[in-house]
């Protein structure tokens, strides 16, 4: 019948979006439109996600048109075991905000189908130009959802993250630019393609501190430790839309730029700097899951939480061996589930009781027992228990972190630790211990709200249970990114000086 | 000779600068640009005939067709600009200020 | 040779389909009309009977294969693999966990039963019996998990579970805390036990990760990296089954309903650190550095928690101790290398501490949910059929020959002896007198004496028989299981060390008949002594005591909680504080704060030349014209 799937998987909701923005449309007609949109997009994800094959580990449906041929700028899309995973969660989680939020303003669900768009092309593109340009576009609808429909600060939150985002975003270009003229001088030719970047071999400061610009952009999108200061300001305060779409999607495409763009082309620096890398991502981990405990906001303390698990997804990619990289893969969208439903509760909770702050609850179990069940689930695979999907990408990265540096991974394994401590006791607060008499008319969820979640909580306890059909589809292309780096770093001799706990050298 | 003109124009054009940086009157700082216009005019039209070439009468004629839209318009303005505050001084009009 | 068998993944499916149907029932009718109890505690009680069946049929389809052979195994599907990593969900039942499934399922089954009287009447019956299903599927995946990391998803449910059920009167904030402890303390053991597994796949595991492929290939493993394996797992052994330092949160867990106590903190969940260590026992022996630590660790808990047993005022806690003391013996046995000694004391355990709490259990119930032991006495009237229970229970543990606890006891202390470990050996003796103390003190102020209050004692009547069963069961059970493991001087075989031989690597000590008959009377004694001091201060009637001076010391358990919340858990939460209300915003975000306001200042400095006035930028742009003609004119010339 067709074939760009990709294609229309990002210009539908781009095209409907910018079309809502500008026609007199009211706000149900505009819901109704954007879920009818996000449910062709989750037709077309989960035939992406069906039919990728994986084996290979090559791109699949790609699609190819040059845009500027003096330049060698390209429209090329395409998927591999790398994208297929966030690009099933960008594609998949959305109808659930129309189904959850009916109430909200046209601009909202406009801005959601542009942004849903823009995050699939920067997951679908394979020429680093056309990444470059959704990158940017994916941020100015979190810009109008945070500063128009957000809380009470959304003001500073909104400027802060657009601010923060953008200084990154010209450090990123500056070195895509470099990379640009780099090709140049190397093979006579312009061309900003993928496969091309990658097969470069870089030297010199100058490659250095190109990859100092790429690394800086994506760990403020991460975001790693330093660069997390806009993350509580911008979760709490946006809409609780967007923070699902910021901490479900938007904080993954940060990580899947490390690994898609990051490893393979720079794969010297990054083998060297590996270490300092992984360490910040361990110290973000232990330093908002224990500053996460002293929240007494509900979604400042999950925003937290979610900065501290980005900690240790990212921690996968640095370890450089494939049981981490695999590990970072499927943590990616274990926890994109887990948050998910998360947040998402948190907003249908804030709906019905008009506050966040842990002090206002209490005993909601015996009030919403459904709601708490799910609530249980996702919080359980958030702290990564066995049999739920959490657990298994935690473990492959720990496992990984293991080989790839020992007291890494004693801290890293620290997660186990910290996780439950907010947790539970954010659970202990607001479903167990009596009742809150403010909650006294609190009901549980309807029929819909209950239908909505119900597909993700199942997914949760599947994507644990079963884990393998979808680490068939991630390994192979995993293999082959970090084949690029073992081969380097033999080469340059900068491999990492990790225990060989084979012969015993610890 | 050609000296002659040129001190002409330069002179009119400091002229014109001194009337729109002293006067506060709108109608006259509108004035005084039009005097700026016409050195320039006077300057091209003066080298074009030194160097035989017709460039420069070109320009002049341009420049006019320029200052004639420009009059339009600006006239329009400032009768706005009366209708608004009732008054022309230029000190009234300062929302640009930082 | 490894015998495939496709029913070994239905015994944990069972109970865990059981927790799904009654989870779903319960979550359906919890606000509206309720399910009758009748059809909560049937269904319960399916999963875990049809299991013990299933560990019965296991067990004797074992004992028919030539004793090398006995490894029975089921690969359900690929769990998960990548690069070198490959984890089949495999299942694998051998003589250890065949005698595991067994008493696990059977204690389980009987507890089940037990639950149906005891919870009557609570509004969350049916969520009960879904958890108790839960937490049964996941201890049997625990035992049956054909490696590490399918072990490590048993182990974690049965923390869950020990969380929820813990936490099970919800309402109750300390026993929500008691739960949160509970996971919280176990998470830190689990900590050392996915390191534990890091280190070990990365040393041997490429070449698979089941528990017969290690074993095959242990000897490979170098020294260093054998000795962190063995301590990070037995870090998570403390942690599941509360030793030094992690032992702190048994006794607040038995905040939870008393069947759990029975089944997850005395039976079984506690065990499985045990169980662990013996199931890796190919490593453990080669690394005997390991093997001692776990020893000296299991034996000072012992000792420890018999000190703390001495004081409690609560029964269930006096048992709780008991719990942690009696796990040290065995983790002493596991630790000289006597795995079977430790595993059989497992055993024993599970059937006198499961009958010791149930009793206990029907005296609370008799006196309407009252715990301080001072507040009962001369319930021997009243309730005859819990107090030969647990006097038949409280023999056991106390080591009194001829039943059950005497044997398996007796058994770790002569490995120790004979092995060379005279001070363990010492110590353990010594426990074991306290044990017998505390013990009997326990029995005596219950049971004995006189009413201490007069209503209660009026109102107390014995429990239902679906409650008494249970326990007359487990009573038999704890006389004479310890016949399974008679050694020599006895006139018996060790069968049960016979029969756990394939699935250990071990070496039994021969110390000589004169070693074995020097420990049995040094327990005897002990015993004698422990119990006879108790009837000289407790048979009489007496009031509660006031503790002074080293008594008061114990009393507050050396004030071990008060020191972890003050080194730990203050620091923690102060440094949550300090991050979240000092270092997050004047450390980290102090730069990006500052450069939008180093902008903000250069836009009010830029300010003042903005003047507004049309003219005053008719003078800049002169200004900025006649520098640039000057510029311009400069270069031409």
């Amino acid at each position: 019948m067709f074939e760009n799937y990709l294609s229309i998987m990002i210009f539908v909701p781009i095209l409907t979006g910018l079309a809502l923005l500008l026609l007199p449309v009211s706000r149900e007609a505009a819901r109704a439109l954007g879920l009818a949109v996000s449910v062709i997009v989750v037709l077309l994800g989960l035939k992406v996600f069906v039919a990728y094959d994986g084996a290979s580990g090559g791109f699949e449906f790609t699609e190819h048109a040059v845009v500027n041929e003096s330049l060698g700028i390209a429209y090329s899309l395409g998927v591999d075991g790398i994208s297929i995973l966030v690009l099933a969660a960008a594609a998949l989680l959305f109808p659930m905000v129309y189904l959850l939020f009916a109430t909200r303003a046209k601009g909202y669900y406009a801005n959601l189908l542009i942004v849903q768009g823009a995050m699939i092309g920067a997951l679908a593109a394979t020429d680093m130009v056309l990444f470059y340009v959704f990158w940017e576009v994916m941020l100015l609808p979190i810009f109008f959802m945070i500063g128009l429909y957000g809380g009470p600060r959304r003001f500073p939150a909104a400027i802060k993250i657009t601010i923060y985002t953008i200084a990154g975003s010209l450090l990123m270009l500056a070195s895509l630019i470099y990379l640009g003229i780099a090709y140049h001088d190397q093979s006579g030719q312009w061309s900003f393609a993928m496969e091309n970047l990658s097969a470069m071999s870089l030297a010199g400061p100058t490659a250095t501190l190109a990859f100092i610009g790429f690394m800086i952009a994506f760990a403020i999108k991460i975001p790693l430790f330093p660069f997390h200061t806009w993350l509580p300001d911008a979760y709490t305060e946006a809409p609780t839309a967007t923070t699902f779409v910021l901490s479900a999607v938007m904080a993954k495409i940060g990580v899947y730029g490390v690994i898609r763009f990051v490893v393979p082309v720079f794969d010297e620096s990054f083998a060297r700097y590996a270490l300092i890398l992984a360490c910040s991502g361990v110290v973000g981990m232990m330093y908002c899951g224990i500053a996460a405990l002293a929240q007494k906001d509900m979604k400042r303390m999950l925003a937290f939480s979610s900065a501290s698990h980005m900690g240790i997804i990212a921690l996968g990619i640095f370890c450089m061996n494939v049981q981490a990289l695999t590990g970072t893969l499927y943590q990616i969208v274990a926890h994109a589930t887990s948050t998910g439903v998360i947040f998402l509760m948190l907003g249908i909770i804030e709906e019905r009781t008009d506050t966040r702050t842990i002090d206002d609850f209490g005993g909601m179990a015996a009030k919403a027992p459904v709601l708490a069940f799910f609530f249980a689930v996702a919080m359980l695979a958030s702290v990564g228990l066995p049999g739920t999907s959490g657990f298994i990408g935690e473990f492959l990265i720990i496992l990984g972190a293991v080989k790839f540096n020992p007291l890494i991974a004693l801290f890293a394994g620290t997660t186990l630790i910290i996780g439950v401590c907010y947790m539970l006791w954010l659970f202990q607060r607001v479903f167990f211990e009596t009742t809150n008499p403010r909650l006294e008319h609190f009901r549980d969820l309807t029929a819909v709200e209950m239908l909505t979640l119900l597909p993700i909580v199942i997914l949760i306890i599947v994507m644990g249970v079963f884990p393998q059909p979808f680490i068939k589809k991630i390994e192979p292309s995993a293999q082959q990114q970090l084949a690029a780096i073992s081969t380097t770093t033999h080469i340059a001799g900068t491999a990492q000086a990790g225990p060989n706990l084979k012969t015993g050298e610890l | 000779m050609i000296n002659n003109y040129l001190a002409l124009s330069i002179v009119l054009f400091c002229l014109g600068i001194l009337g729109v940086v002293s006067r506060r009157n709108v109608f006259v700082v509108f004035m005084a640009i039009e005097l700026m216009l016409n050195a320039a005019n006077l300057g091209f039209v003066a080298v074009s005939r030194l160097h035989v070439n017709m460039d420069g009468h070109v320009l002049a004629l341009m420049v006019m067709a320029v200052a004639a839209a420009e009059a339009a318009l600006a006239l329009a303005v400032i009768i706005l600009l009366h209708k608004h505050k009732g008054n022309l001084d230029t000190n009234i009009f300062s929302l640009l200020k930082g | 040779m490894v015998h495939n068998v496709s029913y070994l993944g239905f015994i944990p499916l069972l109970p865990l389909a059981g927790a799904l149907i009654l989870g779903l029932m319960y979550l359906a009718t919890c606000q509206g009309k309720q399910i009758s109890e009748r059809l909560y505690g049937i269904l319960g009680c399916i999963g875990p009977v049809l299991s013990f069946f299933m560990a019965l049929r296991v067990f004797f389809s074992l004992r028919g294969l030539p004793e090398q052979e006995r490894f029975l195994s089921h690969v359900a599907y690929t769990w998960f693999s990548t690069g070198e990593l490959d984890i089949p969900m495999g299942f694998l039942a051998d003589p250890l966990s065949a005698i595991m499934l067994l008493f696990v399922t059977f204690v389980g089954s009987l507890i089940h039963i037990y639950s149906i009287g005891y919870m009557k009447g609570d509004a969350r019956y049916g969520k009960f019996f879904a958890y108790l299903n839960l937490f049964l599927g996941s201890m049997l995946i625990l035992v049956l998990g054909d490696g590490p990391v399918v072990m490590f998803v048993g182990w974690e449910g049965v923390g869950l579970c020990s969380y929820l059920l813990i936490g099970f009167w919800s309402d109750d904030r300390s026993n929500v805390m008691a739960g949160n402890k509970a996971f919280i303390v176990n998470r830190i053991g689990d900590l050392g036990f996915v390191l534990g597994m890091g280190f070990l796949f990365w040393g041997i595991g490429a070449d698979g990760f089941d528990y017969l492929s290690l074993k095959a290939n242990a000897q490979n493993l170098t020294a260093p990296v054998g000795l962190v394996v063995c301590l990070l797992l037995f870090v998570g052994a403390t942690g599941k089954s509360a030793q030094i330092p992690l032992y702190v949160w048994l006794p607040d867990a038995m905040a939870g309903p008393t069947p759990v106590s029975a089944l997850i903190h005395a039976a079984t969940m506690v065990t499985a650190g045990v169980y662990m260590v013996a199931r890796f026992s190919f490593l453990y022996a080669h690394v005997p550095a390991a093997g001692e630590i776990v020893a000296w660790i299991g034996m000072l808990t012992a000792l420890l928690a018999a000190i703390f047993g001495m004081y409690q005022d609560d029964i269930k806690k006096i048992l709780a101790y008991s719990t942690v003391s009696q796990l040290g013996y065995m983790f002493a046995g596991v630790g000289v290398a006597a795995y079977s000694a430790g595993i059989f004391h497992v055993f024993t355990h599970a059937f006198f501490k499961a009958l010791l709490f149930l009793a206990a259990g029907s005296v609370i119930i008799a006196l309407h949910h009252e715990q301080n032991i001072w507040k009962m006495g001369g319930l021997r009237s009243k309730l005859p059929t819990t107090y030969k229970t647990m006097l038949i229970g409280g023999l056991a543990l106390a080591g009194c020959p001829p039943f059950a606890g005497f044997f398996s006891k007796d058994e770790i202390l002569y490995s120790a002896l004979a092995s060379g470990h005279v001070l363990i050996w010492m110590i353990g003796v010594v426990v074991a007198g306290m044990t017998a103390y505390y013990t009997f003190r326990m029995i005596f102020v219950v049971f004995h004496g006189t009413p201490r209050d007069q209503e209660a004692f009026d109102h107390a009547h014995e429990s239902p028989k679906v409650m008494t069963v249970p326990l007359v069961i487990l009573a038999i059970g704890s006389v004479f299981a310890g016949f399974y493991n008679l050694p020599a001087i006895f006139g018996g075989h060790q069968k049960f060390s016979h029969w756990l031989a394939p699935s250990l690597v071990e070496h039994h000590p021969h110390g000589g008949v004169g070693l074995e008959i020097l420990a049995v009377a040094a327990s005897v004694v002990a015993f004698v002594i422990g119990v006879s001091i108790a009837y000289r201060k407790f048979s009489v009637p007496v009031a509660e005591p006031v503790y002074k001076g080293f008594n008061k010391f114990g009393y507050h358990k050396f004030y071990v909680d008060e020191l972890y919340h003050t080194v730990i858990v203050r620091p923690y939460q102060f440094i949550g504080k300090a991050i979240s209300r000092a270092i997050e915003p004047f450390v980290i975000d102090a730069p990006v704060q500052a450069s939008g306001w180093l902008y903000r200042m250069f836009g009010l400095a830029f300010k003042v030349f903005q003047a507004g006035y049309v003219k005053v930028y008719a003078i800049y742009m002169v200004i900025g014209l006649s520098v640039l003609s000057l510029l311009v004119s400069q270069s031409l010339n």
